[in-house]
């Protein structure tokens, strides 16, 4: 606590700032940590470090480079498979994502029986890895595509659902009412005062999320959940150049939905 | 025809807004309300329309007695008042001619609403009522690249484009510059005269409402302290309402 004293007499307080006690703790809990954390050099080894990578983008004994960009051909298939259940997943769990993000919402549902247990929902849901996910979803629909598109659903609904309900809140409610003034129900004054405000953020984060899900996507192959990740885990140790030509692919797809995104985005503003 | 019989509102609080109110206001009256902040204005206003329920007491809107209506009689009653706000209430990054179409929305079950189509004559509608507060050629252009007085005439196009038999205004010119009050001032009285659609506006500045309107009605704590012609508005009228007579720069809303 400052107080200040001015020249006329009066005095006045200016409150403690508690996000130096937050940073102070932060601090500490990371001092304290460091002491447990011990590397070991020896696990590291540079040297087979270069020798992947170059056994990666380099044709394997016996090949050619026709052999290593040939490749690229057998991947259209999976890498198409990623992008549909890449987009899919996202498109579901957004949909699923938006009546959870309306009920959570505090301007909109007043009363914390509603928003609190659904809020709550939400970040159990949250806290679930877009990994383990996928192996459960393995785990009860077999491997295929199907458990990626479970998977990326349920983490996409987890991000969206927060993402969103933030969204909402942070809304100008002022038309809400003149909506109101007008005779409109409530559901038609959330239509044309709240929706049109809260719709082209959630168009924006849909693509931002299917970015995300495409990236994620790439790995979720690995324990199952079909798409170009199946690939990289059939060929790794094996045939490290086919898995070096995955990751070229996957690369520019990124690199283009990326663009995409950030084009698209822009245009929503 | 708008009537108060004994109106009392005391908020949750225990803050007493409105302690019996009587009043009527007639069809195609332009009346404005006046008194300090926090005098009731704001809550009779808002009773007229239901956007605030009375606590106590009988509000009778072409004798149909509103207090205790509600759900679609209520939306029915709403479809029929203008409302008119200080910060203009539009959704900002819509267009002009879809916020002016949002005055349709009440005439239709929510269900056909939900796709966000009208039918043709809706939207002639609010494109006439653009045209009526001239800015027809704004129509499609984004709220908020619209100036403070041309939001303000949007929000009326709102309105007029309910077909209200009132229009309520909560100090409608409050954050609008001196020449534009004027101008959206006019655009009210010219509303008044040429569909006969009653006025109800809570003013801040004394002389824009002495002008304009045609009725003055004092409010202080609560309580009626002045209901007369505008032309009978004097320094003694003004004590009464505002505890102190007003000095020359004070009654300024110019």
């Amino acid at each position: 606590m400052k107080k200040f004293t001015l020249s006329s007499g009066s005095t006045i307080e200016k409150p403690f700032n508690k996000v130096w006690v937050v940073l102070g703790i932060l601090t500490l809990l990371i001092v304290i940590f460091s002491f447990f954390i011990t590397f070991e050099p020896s696990t590291v080894n540079l040297s087979e470090l270069g020798v992947i990578i170059k056994k990666m983008f380099s044709p394997k004994a016996g090949r050619t480079w026709g052999d290593y960009f040939g490749f690229i051909n057998q991947l259209w298939e999976p890498l198409i498979s990623t992008l549909e259940m890449s987009l899919a997943g996202t498109v579901i769990g957004s949909l699923f994502a938006v009546p959870i993000a309306i009920l959570a919402a505090k301007n909109i549902f007043k009363s914390r029986f509603v928003y609190v247990p659904i809020r709550f929902f939400m970040n159990l849901v949250r806290t679930v890895p877009a990994m383990l996910l996928a192996v459960l979803a393995v785990y009860f629909v077999g491997i295929g595509v199907l458990s990626g598109v479970i998977a990326i659903t349920i983490f996409t609904f987890g991000i969206m659902s927060k993402m969103l309900y933030e969204v909402i809140e942070t809304v100008d409610m002022n038309p809400y009412e003149a909506l109101e003034s007008t005779g409109a129900s409530k559901v038609q004054a959330f239509r044309y005062a709240v929706f049109p405000q809260v719709f082209p953020v959630f168009l924006s984060y849909l693509i931002y999320i299917f970015e995300i899900n495409v990236r994620a996507s790439a790995i979720l192959g690995y324990v199952g959940a079909g798409g170009i990740g199946s690939v990289i885990k059939d060929n790794v140790l094996y045939n490290y150049d086919r898995v070096g030509a995955t990751l070229i692919v996957m690369l520019v797809v990124i690199l283009v939905v990326q663009f995409f995104s950030n084009y698209v985005r822009g245009k929503l503003q | 025809m708008i009537r108060f019989v004994d109106v009392v509102k005391t908020y949750p609080n225990g803050t007493q807004a409105l302690r019996g109110i009587n009043l009527t206001i007639g069809d195609g009256e332009f009346v404005a309300i006046i008194g300090l902040s926090g005098a009731g204005k704001s809550t009779l206003l808002r009773s007229i329309n239901k956007m605030h329920s009375i606590t106590s007491g009988q509000l009778f809107i072409d004798d149909v007695e509103i207090s205790s209506i509600k759900g679609k009689d209520l939306r029915m009653l709403r479809r029929s008042i203008g409302m008119i706000f200080q910060s203009f209430n539009l959704v900002k990054r819509m267009s002009v001619f879809n916020n002016v179409l949002t005055g349709r929305v009440a005439y239709h079950p929510t269900f056909k609403t939900l796709f966000g189509l009208f039918p043709k004559e809706d939207k002639l509608l609010a494109l006439e009522s653009l045209e009526t507060m001239g800015i027809l050629d704004k129509s499609f252009q984004r709220a908020d690249q619209l100036s403070g007085g041309q939001q303000q005439r949007v929000a009326l196009a709102r309105a007029l484009t309910q077909k209200p038999k009132v229009i309520l205004a909560d100090e409608p010119v409050a954050s609008l510059d001196p020449i534009t009050t004027v101008q959206v001032m006019d655009d009210f009285a010219r509303i008044n005269k040429e569909y006969g659609i009653t006025i109800v506006a809570n003013m801040h500045h004394v002389d824009l409402a002495v002008k304009y309107a045609t009725r003055i009605i004092g409010i202080k704590n609560g309580e009626v302290v002045y209901d007369g012609p505008s032309s009978k508005v004097n320094d003694d009228t003004l004590v009464q309402i505002y505890g102190r007579s007003l000095k020359h720069d004070e009654v300024l809303g110019e």
